[in-house]
């Protein structure tokens, strides 16, 4: 998983991971207070083009995320257009009733889902957990005990990987792939799940032990291998930002593609 | 203590100690005592109390591990290090410079001299890498394990615990690791527990034998103990040096089965793919009843890639052909860990498991299990969970669980791996009877004195090619096993 972070050099991975995190955590709490569809429409695009710049990973798993996220989104959106009230119908069968309203809203919320996916994966994909873990313990103070407990979870990642593979090809040869139906499928989860759980129960406990045994100490001071500072990316990297949710409210004022400026009320 | 002129001394008096679930108490008023400079080593069967006796020496029982204990006195020395049996769960970080940066971080050293520290102590034990800031995931076992000496060299330790540290490497892994020990164990104090002994033989100056409850049963100079306790050697299954000697010379009358019977499995332009290359490609193979194959090679040569492209389990092209009416079912596969082949929650059933799904009826299967249960010992274990089992049952019950259907062919990877002697000697005792009965018997192997005394035909693999096919083994290409006891026959 190591290998995910393909171009390192970039602008993002410089910045001060908890600066990232917060600002980040900030704009989460912006967009759920966003109820100008055309704001949204135009926050997507702009963060389209900030994530295509910004990203420090492959094309191709950057295309994946693009699709899961989108798949995501428009389910998200699906239940809101399908069943929302509103008094402009659109299509009506059934249950199903979609009117422009509801249209609005439902539209309003995928893109909402799919600006949260955009900033997430801006963050994790430019951040690795050693640096990110280092700078909460220094700038944010996060007890060492949970920073250190989370980077050895993150070792455990491509061991349990490995794991799996090895669990399904035992699975095959004791013939359990061979049994069809739900009954089976249940059967397989649960040797999945129970022997996976039983290890990582047992290297998670192994781990503890030898971390105490190097001295590991969750309370007294220590020092740290990187330091993890502040530096002018930081400013660039506050003023992309600005510029590029600014833009997403200016744009919406500017060129309003749709009629909704507050989805809660109507129009 | 430590006045001048005296050295300095450790240890545990009247040690008492219970585990949880168990009536009795494992340790009754047990004394040890260690001083400065000493090179022990714990011996005694797997169970018996000398990995809990480590952990309660060097203060991890009960700080770490919380289990209730009492002792009359107990003095731990200043500095130690540990060293555990598993590569993989030692280390909380995901490189290298920064899991030896995280031990120095916790002796609060100042972060400029981190990196020459760092790299001072990678060099002491080996390890030259180009970038310290590498994947602690991509190196091998005993790679792995030199960096957990390193870490903890980097404690600075008067005393060092290891704990196995072998069991889980590869022959060559071994002797690298056992050269670092030696090298960094000079000045300081080292309390060693392990089953494979003649790599350390000239290395400890004492030994300390255990029973299977956990008293001391002799505690004197390595030569005298070696010599006046083989019988209790044997009987607890440490690797000794002429273990291999005593289990054959049990055997002499016995002559193997050397005639191979019909073809079972042929491969034609035979070539396994791992992550879309070819790993192993061979043109032409033919397998017959009754052979005892061992395939051997070093560490990435291909062999496991082989074993799993012949059972359908990684991609592979060219014909592989079985002889056999159910291929499916006839050929056997027992993987490395028995723990990933686990399928049900008793003993019992995991033995019924495939007749069961075979359809057979009832009675016949309950005598089978009734049957297989005796034979591998493990009437006692069988309400239990396979996953509750000690690692040699666990081993056996992988093994008869696979061959409980009597197939035609088994393959092994590698099935006497980290195994103490006594359950290697039962299992090949088992594969003696299997081929006798005409089974196809295949395993993956780094053991060269199973290649050398039983194998009937041996196939090495290099760089994914089968470079040699005889019927016995190249004695001089390098003796990938125990050394067979050369080191302690010059100690002597």
């Amino acid at each position: 998983m190591d290998n995910l972070w393909k171009n390192t050099d970039k602008l993002f991975f410089k910045v001060n991971p908890s600066l990232k995190f917060l600002c980040f955590a900030l704009l989460f709490i912006v967009y759920l207070f966003v109820h100008n569809l055309n704001t949204i429409i135009w926050a997507a695009v702009a963060f389209t083009f900030l994530y295509t710049w910004a990203a420090g990973i492959s094309n191709k798993i950057s295309f994946w995320f693009f699709l899961t996220t989108f798949i995501v989104s428009f389910f998200s959106a699906s239940a809101m257009i399908l069943y929302g009230k509103g008094t402009h119908i659109l299509f009506h069968w059934y249950l199903i009733q979609i009117s422009e309203e509801s249209l609005a809203r439902g539209i309003l919320l995928g893109l909402r889902t799919f600006v949260f996916g955009l900033i997430s994966m801006l963050f994790a994909s430019t951040t690795p957990p050693v640096p990110f873990f280092y700078s909460l313990m220094q700038q944010l103070k996060i007890p060492v005990r949970y920073a250190y407990g989370c980077l050895a979870a993150f070792r455990m990642l491509p061991i349990m990987a490995e794991e799996l593979v090895h669990i399904r090809q035992a699975m095959k040869v004791r013939g359990l792939t061979r049994k069809k139906g739900f009954g089976a499928f249940y059967e397989q989860f649960k040797r999945y799940s129970l022997g996976m759980l039983v290890q990582s129960i047992r290297r998670a406990q192994r781990t503890a032990v030898a971390m105490e045994a190097k001295r590991f100490s969750m309370n007294s001071e220590r020092t740290f291998y990187y330091q993890i500072g502040w530096s002018r990316s930081d400013l660039i990297f506050l003023l992309i930002v600005s510029v590029t949710v600014v833009s997403g409210f200016l744009l919406s004022r500017w060129i309003p593609l749709t009629p909704f400026s507050n989805v809660i009320d109507g129009y | 203590m430590s006045s001048t002129n005296e050295v300095e001394a450790w240890g545990v008096s009247s040690l008492r100690l219970a585990f949880p679930e168990k009536q009795e108490m494992f340790f009754k008023d047990l004394n040890f005592h260690y001083h400065k400079g000493e090179k022990i080593l714990f011996l005694g069967p797997s169970g018996c109390g000398k990995s809990t006796l480590l952990q309660v020496l060097s203060g991890l029982i009960p700080k770490s591990v919380r289990l209730p204990m009492k002792a009359e006195a107990i003095s731990i020395p200043e500095s130690w290090g540990y060293i555990f049996q598993d590569p993989d769960t030692q280390f909380c970080m995901p490189y290298v410079d920064e899991e030896i940066a995280f031990v120095l971080e916790n002796r609060k050293i100042s972060t400029t001299k981190m990196p020459e520290l760092i790299q001072k102590y990678l060099t002491m034990v080996g390890l030259d890498l180009a970038d310290p800031h590498q994947l602690i995931h991509s190196l091998s076992g005993g790679m792995k394990q030199r960096l957990a000496i390193a870490g903890v060299l980097a404690l600075e330790p008067e005393v060092l615990f290891l704990d196995e540290p072998t069991a889980l490497l590869d022959p060559e892994g071994t002797e690298q690791l056992w050269q670092t020990v030696r090298k960094i164990g000079m000045n300081r104090t080292l309390i060693i527990v392990e089953h494979k002994i003649s790599h350390i033989m000239n290395l400890v100056d004492r030994v300390v034998l255990f029973d299977n409850k956990g008293h001391i049963i002799a505690d004197g100079p390595t030569s005298d103990i070696i010599r006046h306790h083989r019988r209790e050697l044997d009987a607890y299954g440490i690797w000794h040096p002429d273990a291999w000697a005593s289990y054959e010379n049990r055997y002499s009358g016995d002559s193997m089965a050397k005639t191979a019977g019909k073809p079972i499995l042929k491969l034609k332009n035979f070539s396994v793919f791992r992550d879309k290359t070819v790993k192993f490609s061979v043109p032409d193979l033919t397998i017959r009843e009754g052979e005892w194959i061992a395939i051997i090679g070093e560490n990435g040569a291909g062999k496991s890639t082989m074993i799993e492209g012949i059972m359908n389990l990684i991609r592979h092209r060219g014909s592989c052909h079985w002889f056999l009416k159910h291929p499916e079912k006839d050929a056997a596969f027992v993987f490395q860990n028995p723990e990933y082949q686990f399928v049900t929650d008793r003993v019992e059933e995991e033995l019924a498991f495939s007749l069961v799904q075979e359809k057979m009826a009832h009675d016949q299967i309950a005598s089978r299990v009734e049957q297989e249960l005796v034979r591998y010992s493990l009437e006692a274990q069988r309400d239990q969970n396979p996953f509750q089992l000690s690692v040699g049952q666990k081993r056996r019950l992988s093994v008869a669980s696979s061959l409980i259907d009597q197939p035609e062919a088994v393959i092994l990877d590698e099935p006497t791996f980290g195994q103490d002697a006594r359950n290697t000697f039962s299992l090949l005792d088992l594969f003696r009877k299997l081929v006798e009965n005409g089974t196809a018997v295949i395993m993956v192997t780094h053991e060269m004195e199973i290649v050398r005394r039983f194998a009937t035909r041996v196939l090495t693999i290099k760089q994914g090619r089968l470079i040699g096919d005889s019927r016995v083994a190249d004695q001089n290409s390098g003796r990938e096993g125990e050394p067979d006891g050369q080191l302690v026959e010059e100690h002597r």
